[in-house]
């Protein structure tokens, strides 16, 4: 008699047990399915909560492009004349990503421009592809003018989005090109000046072979 | 061990072993569920039903919370080419409004370029909106714009739809 009270009030213990869990997912689905889209994020650690920056880094992002050849591009200039990627073959390449919005652009974009200079006796060249193109070419002028860049600036369209950026709209983006036109690295967010130019130095002595 | 009290023992492991599994399942569904999520919104915002007097010029508050780990630029940022700020009233009947008051924003710098000081909300910020209403229950549409940044990245321009709700009462 006992042993069977026993397994009664097992099989009670896990019947609820059932009933918990099922009202636990159900709970858990509704609190999902409360949030809109928009509002459901990822969260990344909270570094401004005293409103001041620690940890600023480029970051080398696992880009589909690493490895592979730079996707081809024809984009207009400021002046409107057409400039393409393969106005560039046989040249070591930064293709920089950026926006008129963008503040740590804006701190990188002088530090290309100084890289530009650099290392033109090595055929280095850098493009600036502008992001947010529909603020127009005379804001865009007005701020790389500002800025001190004299290094192609492209205004960007949804095919060069789609082939480099795969969906991300953070800003910048940087895709280094050997001579060969093969994408050696991806880097996103502002990092110290001195990783950028060691970027900069291995596109250049990549691709020799 | 009789067969009766082998089969009511058998029952029983099987209900404990489903049961376990169920947990398990649960558990499995929500870690897929949030790595599936998306940055999309850097602002949220909720509707605070609010009450103030009919006929007299009050104050409402609109409260926003920026996400952990972000934050945007203040309506009155030190650069001419940052976006500011902005909360954009439509036109409501019953509500005539006054001019927005937005809070301060913090002093905030990119590690790699300490020297240029941006002015930014985190956490969370208040905008403070003076209106004067006729009595009865209140819906204002607006529309926030701003623009997000987190330690080393900035992100489009976004928009965000506000609803301010309120109830004006006659004393």
């Amino acid at each position: 008699m006992l042993r069977r009270t026993l397994l009664l009030l097992t099989m009670l213990a896990g019947l609820l047990l059932i009933a918990w869990s099922g009202w636990h997912n159900l709970r858990q689905s509704r609190s999902v399915l409360h949030l809109r889209p928009e509002d459901r994020v990822d969260l990344v650690p909270d570094t401004t909560s005293t409103a001041s920056s620690s940890a600023s880094s480029t970051t080398t992002q696992s880009s589909p492009l690493r490895g592979k050849p730079a996707p081809a591009f024809a984009l207009a200039d400021l002046d409107g004349h057409t400039v393409s990627l393969n106005d560039f073959k046989g040249r070591p390449l930064l293709i920089n990503f950026w926006g008129t919005y963008c503040a740590p652009c804006k701190i990188e974009m002088p530090w290309l421009q100084e890289f530009s200079k650099k290392y033109s006796s090595s055929g280095f060249e850098i493009i600036g592809i502008t992001y947010d193109a529909e603020v127009g070419k005379q804001t865009i002028a007005r701020d790389t003018q500002q800025l001190g860049v004299t290094y192609p600036i492209l205004l960007s369209d949804a095919k060069a989005e789609k082939d480099y950026l795969s969906g991300t709209d953070a800003l910048p983006m940087s895709f280094y090109v050997d001579k060969a036109g093969k994408v050696i690295e991806v880097s996103a967010g502002l990092g110290s000046k001195d990783q950028l130019e060691s970027l900069v130095k291995e596109t250049i002595a990549a691709g020799n072979e | 061990m009789t067969r009766t009290q082998l089969t009511y023992l058998s029952i029983a492991l099987l209900t404990l072993v489903v049961a376990a599994t169920a947990r398990v399942g649960n558990s499995q569904l929500g870690i897929m569920d949030d790595g599936a999520a998306k940055p999309r919104a850097f602002v949220l915002y909720t509707a605070e039903p609010q009450t103030v007097p009919a006929a007299r010029r009050s104050v409402l508050e609109v409260r926003f919370h920026i996400v952990p780990g972000f934050h945007v630029n203040s309506h009155t940022p030190n650069s001419q080419l940052l976006i500011p700020t902005t909360l954009t009233l439509q036109p409501s009947a019953g509500v005539k409004p006054g001019a927005m008051e937005y809070p301060a924003g913090k002093p905030y710098s990119f590690s790699f370029d300490p020297g240029d000081k941006l002015d930014v909300y985190a956490d969370d910020f208040t905008v403070k909106l003076p209106i004067t209403a006729t009595a009865g229950d209140h819906a204002m549409d607006a529309t926030l714009k701003y623009q997000a940044c987190d330690n080393a990245s900035c992100y489009p321009p976004r928009t965000l739809p506000v609803k301010i709700v309120f109830t004006a009462k006659l004393h």
